[in-house]
């Protein structure tokens, strides 16, 4: 059983200068997208992180960047780490991860329809929930649609 | 946006995600089948595109979004108090284990603490509808094997269920009762005599349905050996709830990442040896018996106490995110709750037990028989607004 300290001892010692701090009741690494795979397939394997709960985006136009986030649970220790990227907003890319976690597979093709991020070879890159002329990216901050009418702000 | 029916092959590689071999390579009698959006098997509007060979299935591409809400960012229009209704509609058999995740979420990130009663009224409300859920599962399960009778005996159960918590909140499905803080109102004076008469009652009615349906002849030997999935595999599909402890694994999102007041309950984890239909369904009726024994002691031990705490009126929870979970009836219910500090999310993931269930179809089904198509799908659980949002 292993706890939150010695999971980040054990990350700090396989990747030296990674940029960890803690998010209640997580462990938060940032990692760089080359670096992507690495880090899950280690967790995966060496730190039993067996399980992707979720993976998705966060959009964050004020910095130019969009921000994956994977939340990983280890069924052994019972602890969760969450990895997180940033890209660049115009040409968001990234390898996949689905050969790693199944599941990213439709978490992938999601997030890819709804934040436009490209997953590097992914097997099956259709759109998943949205028809298949829609355009544009709507879970990013300035999607615009003549269907979409914001709400009088509330006070 | 104009959509225009019929300007495209439907069955076309491009849509299906399918590419037949050409005639001339082709072995045997391969063909494409289509079932739904429309079709009652699939409990909802859903598609897949069956590769077949014979009656055995090759593959099978699964398509979703048929009702895609875009829920995820209407929250970040919509306050947080607002947001309640809508984790009902997410799915509307579990609305209650849905505002429990979110409710929870937003109390952690505001940093508060609710009564112990409260933390029990919703420990009920949520074991209760966790056997709501089942029963309903068990009625239309039954219903797509044929067997008409268990439908009957689910119902009249399920409809006390059902009275108890319209009477607590006001509504039966989908019943906007969760408040962040607490509760609107007290339990009816009426509740617990009335559950203490169901938690009686309902004992035996387990054993009746296990009877009538899963310990069925003809059930087994439609179930058995069929659509068998193994623990590495759901584990790396991500599939909770039933569908995971069926194969084997025990994973419980109230025991591993324990919440509200389960850590000071007893109960057990059932688990499935196979990972097959039967076991799936065998362990949603050992579930039921669990929740009765939840139940059971949280009546027992319901303290005295407010029945809300105060929040403030205007929930603007400081910068920060979290994740919250639950294990729903499907599986784990999670939200990752991110806030900029103001009135409104600034995102808003559900993580939901069907979507990552429903991914893992085609693992199962490849090389069974088409046949058995009704009974894996129904036996996942599916219900399809939870897998669009």
């Amino acid at each position: 059983m292993r706890s939150a300290e010695e999971i980040r001892d054990a990350l700090r010692g396989r990747f030296p200068g990674i940029e960890t701090r803690p998010v209640d009741p997580a462990l938060s690494v940032t990692v760089q997208p080359d670096a992507l795979r690495e880090h899950l397939v280690f967790l995966r394997d060496e730190l039993a992180f067996d399980f992707l709960v979720f993976m998705t985006a966060l959009d964050r136009p004020a910095d130019g960047a969009v921000e994956l986030v994977y939340r990983l649970f280890s069924r052994e220790s019972r602890t969760s780490v969450v990895v997180r990227v940033r890209l660049p907003r115009d040409g968001a890319r990234v390898p996949t991860v689905s050969d790693i976690y199944r599941t990213a597979e439709w978490h992938e093709r999601e997030t890819a329809e709804l934040f436009g991020v490209e997953f590097a070879g992914h097997p099956d890159p259709r759109r998943l929930l949205l028809p298949d002329d829609l355009e544009g990216y709507p879970l990013r901050k300035d999607f615009m649609h003549p269907n979409l009418v914001r709400l009088p702000e509330v006070t | 946006m104009n959509v225009t029916f019929g300007d495209r092959d439907e069955m076309s590689p491009s849509v299906t995600g399918i590419t037949p071999l050409p005639a001339a390579q082709s072995t045997s009698d391969e063909f494409l089948l289509n079932v739904g959006p429309q079709h009652p098997a699939t409990h909802g509007v859903l598609r897949v595109v069956v590769t077949m060979d014979g009656e055995v299935v090759k593959d099978i591409v699964p398509h979703i979004g048929y009702v895609h809400r875009g829920l995820e960012k209407l929250f970040e229009n919509r306050t947080y108090e607002q947001i309640i209704p809508f984790t009902d509609r997410t799915d509307y058999l579990s609305a209650i284990a849905n505002n429990f995740a979110y409710v929870m979420g937003v109390e952690r990130l505001l940093g508060l603490e609710v009564p112990k009663k409260v933390e029990y009224m919703r420990v009920l409300m949520a074991e209760l509808n966790r056997i709501a859920s089942h029963l309903l599962w068990l009625a239309a399960y039954g219903l797509d094997m044929g067997a008409f009778t268990p439908f009957l005996y689910a119902f009249r159960d399920r409809e006390e269920i059902g009275a108890m918590i319209e009477e607590a909140s006001g509504g039966r499905l989908t019943t906007n009762y969760f408040r962040v803080g607490g509760f609107v109102h007290e339990l009816p004076k009426e509740f617990f005599p009335r559950l203490r008469k169901f938690i009686a009652r309902f004992g035996k009615a387990v054993n009746e349905l296990d009877t009538l349906l899963v310990e069925n002849a003809i059930f087994v030997a439609r179930t058995r050996g069929v659509g068998v999935i193994g623990r590495e595999r759901a584990v790396s599909y991500g599939m909770t709830g039933p569908c995971l402890r069926a194969s084997n694994a025990a994973f419980d999102v109230r025991r591993d990442m324990p919440y509200s007041i389960y850590p000071s309950l007893d109960f057990e984890i059932p688990v499935g040896r196979n990972g097959d239909t039967w076991d799936r369904s065998w362990v949603r009726i050992e579930e039921m018996r669990q929740s009765l024994a939840i139940l059971r002691q949280a009546m027992d031990g319901f303290p005295e106490g407010d029945h809300r705490t105060r929040a403030p009126r205007n929930i603007e929870p400081p910068a920060g995110e979290v994740y919250s979970a639950v294990e729903g009836p499907r599986g784990e219910i999670g939200f990752y709750i991110v806030s900029d500090g103001t009135r409104k999310p600034y995102r808003v993931k559900m993580r939901k037990p069907s979507f990552s269930n429903f991914s893992a179809l085609p693992e199962i089904l490849r090389g069974n028989k088409i046949a058995d198509l009704v009974a894996v799908m129904g036996s996942l659980d599916l219900v399809v607004p939870e897998i669009d949002r």
